[in-house]
This record gives C-alpha cells, structure tokens and sequence, in this order.
C-alpha cells in the first residue's frame, strides 16, 4: 500500500492545532489595542504545529483548516471569504518561511518565519481591500502601523513557538510520537 | 547553505514585501483621492452638496471612546460620529430627525440612523479604526451591534433634512 504523506496521527493533531487557532482567537483577549495582537496566541500554536509535525504543508493545513472553520463560525470583520483566505495566508506563508529558514524550534528562525507567515494575513487583507477599491488609510501611516505590529506580535508568537517546542523535546514528547506515526 | 545566511536572506525578504506593501499603498493614495480633499478624508455631504470633509487632523481635537462589543468582546475604540460631524456642521443643521447615512462605497454598506441615535452618547455610534487604517462604523443601538451591520472601509457620509 502506497505510504501517505501525513499519518492519520499527524493529520488528527493537526486538526487539533487548527481548533486551538480558533479557540485562541475567540477566548484569549490581550489589553493590547495594536493591529496584529493576536498573532502572539497563533503563530505560537502554528510554529509548534509545524514542529510537531515536521512536513511541508503542515502549518498550511492547520491554516486552511482554521480557516474554513473560523469562516463559518462567522469570524473576523470582513466577511467570511477575508477570514478563510488570511487564515490560509498564514499556514502558507509560514510553511513557506519554513522551506527557507528551516527549523521551526530555532529561537531566531522561528520567529522570522512566524513573522513572515502573519505577514501573510495581512498582505492577504491589503490585497483584498485594495482589489475591491476599499479607500486609502484615513491614517497616513495607518498600514505601516498595521504592517509593523503583524511583523512584531507575529514574531514574539514564533519565538513562543520555538520555546514551546524546546520545552517539548525536553519533556520527551517527540520521542513519544515518533512511536505513534 | 548556513543558518545564519537563511536567516538574513528572510530578514530581507520581510523587509522588501514590507517596503513594497508602503510604497504602492501611499502610491494609491495619491491616485484616490479627491482634488480637494486630503488623503484618506471622508466627505460630508448635507442634502446632496459636499459640505466638509472629516480629515486626519480632525481627531487631534476629539476625544477618544471606547466600548467591548457584544459579539464577540472585543474593544473598540475611536471618535464618535456626533462629534465628528459636530466639527463641521452646527445643532441648528441637525434635528432630531436629520437622516444621517454613513456609507462604505466599496463594500456597498450603510447604515441609516437619525441625529437623535447619533447624538445619544449611551448608542456609542463612533467610528474604529480598521487594523489597515480605514475607518469602521461600530455601534451598541440594537440595529447595528454586529459586524454585519456594521460599515467597514468608511468613505462617505449623508445628512439630509427629513
């Protein structure tokens, strides 16, 4: 029988990171009123994912997961297909940064690539405003704002991740789950 | 290739998706906006003619409101459209039943409300600013509390005289 490229294991765990994006997003609140707050909670669950599992395509799954998920739990403030597409942005962009940077556990790449995938999200929503015509920032340097707080809180989730997964490998858990998959 | 070399390569390609992102953005905003207007500025509109327009300087002299929705509990926070359209129009333009639609052209959204719901501080009828910086209509009256109903990407308000 043909191997698959994700085990039923993998695929389940993966399902469950797509379900902790989504809960974080609905049950964790910060007093921090800056664009882009939120990527502290999921990038941290998105680079430990793809540390758990450590296969191109799997922070893409855990984002198209969520995505579809958070879509039709109506999330987001732009309409539900805003919500799929820049949830999907950030598991790709992640495993993107991934195929370049790697190791999802460095306490340097981890944080660049969960930078680079919640960029994702955001160049997603840019994308999506400016092809349907929605109109300049009212805030000059609104976008930059925006820009540099996804860049910044995307980053300090990744480097959570990284700790996260560190704290993992020391605990024993991948050697837990080598047995499994 | 190093890590180290892996690393720097990433950090130049979020630089430059960045600097791109910047660039064609404040290039659009020379393209849209209106002759008179200053970039990112929502025009007012009183029965049909433009009046004034509600411009970035205008929240230098308004004070900011905050309030959690009830969907899903999240803060918002910004400047009340009373305040705003007080800025440029006077009480005696604005009766109880002055018809004010505040509108998002690309979206093809507006919400309906009388000066009355606008000028009832317990409503909150303000505007948020959007995380990429265009402004959103947020309320807590009954008919526009959810983000369906709320108006993203703000470009246009109306009043008009009942």
């Amino acid at each position: 029988m043909k191997d698959q490229y994700f085990s039923t294991f993998q695929l389940i765990l993966l399902a469950l990171f797509a379900a902790l994006v989504v809960v974080a997003k609905i049950a964790l609140r910060t007093p921090i009123q800056m664009p882009g707050h939120t990527g502290i909670f999921w990038m941290a669950i998105v680079i430990v994912a793809a540390g758990v599992v450590p296969k191109l395509g799997a922070a893409s799954i855990v984002g198209l997961t969520s995505g579809i998920l958070a879509g039709f739990l109506g999330m987001g403030d732009f309409g539900a297909l805003n919500t799929f597409l820049s949830y999907t942005a950030v598991g790709v962009g992640t495993d993107l940064a991934l195929l370049l940077l790697r190791d999802p556990s460095h306490p340097v790449a981890a944080p660049l690539a969960a930078a680079l995938g919640h960029m994702g999200k955001f160049l997603v929503k840019w994308a999506l405003s400016a092809i349907t015509g929605a109109p300049a920032g009212f805030i000059a340097l609104g976008l930059a704002r925006a820009l540099v707080g996804y860049v910044i809180f995307g980053a300090l989730g990744g480097l959570l991740g990284a700790l996260t997964l560190q704290a993992l490998r020391k605990a024993g858990f991948f050697a837990y789950t080598a047995e499994k998959v | 290739m190093t890590q180290s070399k892996r690393i720097i390569i990433a950090a130049v390609i979020l630089v430059a998706i960045g600097g791109a992102v910047v660039g064609l953005e404040a290039l659009r905003r020379q393209r849209v906006t209106e002759a008179d207007l200053e970039p990112g500025s929502i025009p007012i509109y009183v029965d049909g003619e433009m009046e004034a327009a509600f411009t970035p300087g205008d929240l230098e002299s308004l004070e900011q409101v905050s309030f959690q929705d009830a969907e899903e509990g999240k803060t918002q926070k910004g400047w009340m459209l009373r305040d705003a359209l007080l800025l440029h129009l006077t009480e005696e333009n604005l009766t109880p039943q002055t018809e004010i639609t505040v509108i998002s052209t690309s979206r093809e959204k507006s919400a309906e409300l009388t000066w009355s719901e606008v000028n009832d501080p317990s409503n909150m009828v303000m505007f948020d600013l959007s995380g990429r910086g265009t402004l959103k209509l947020v309320s807590q009256l009954d008919k526009l509390n959810t983000r369906d109903e709320w108006v993203q990407d703000t470009d246009r308000i109306e009043v008009e005289a009942p």
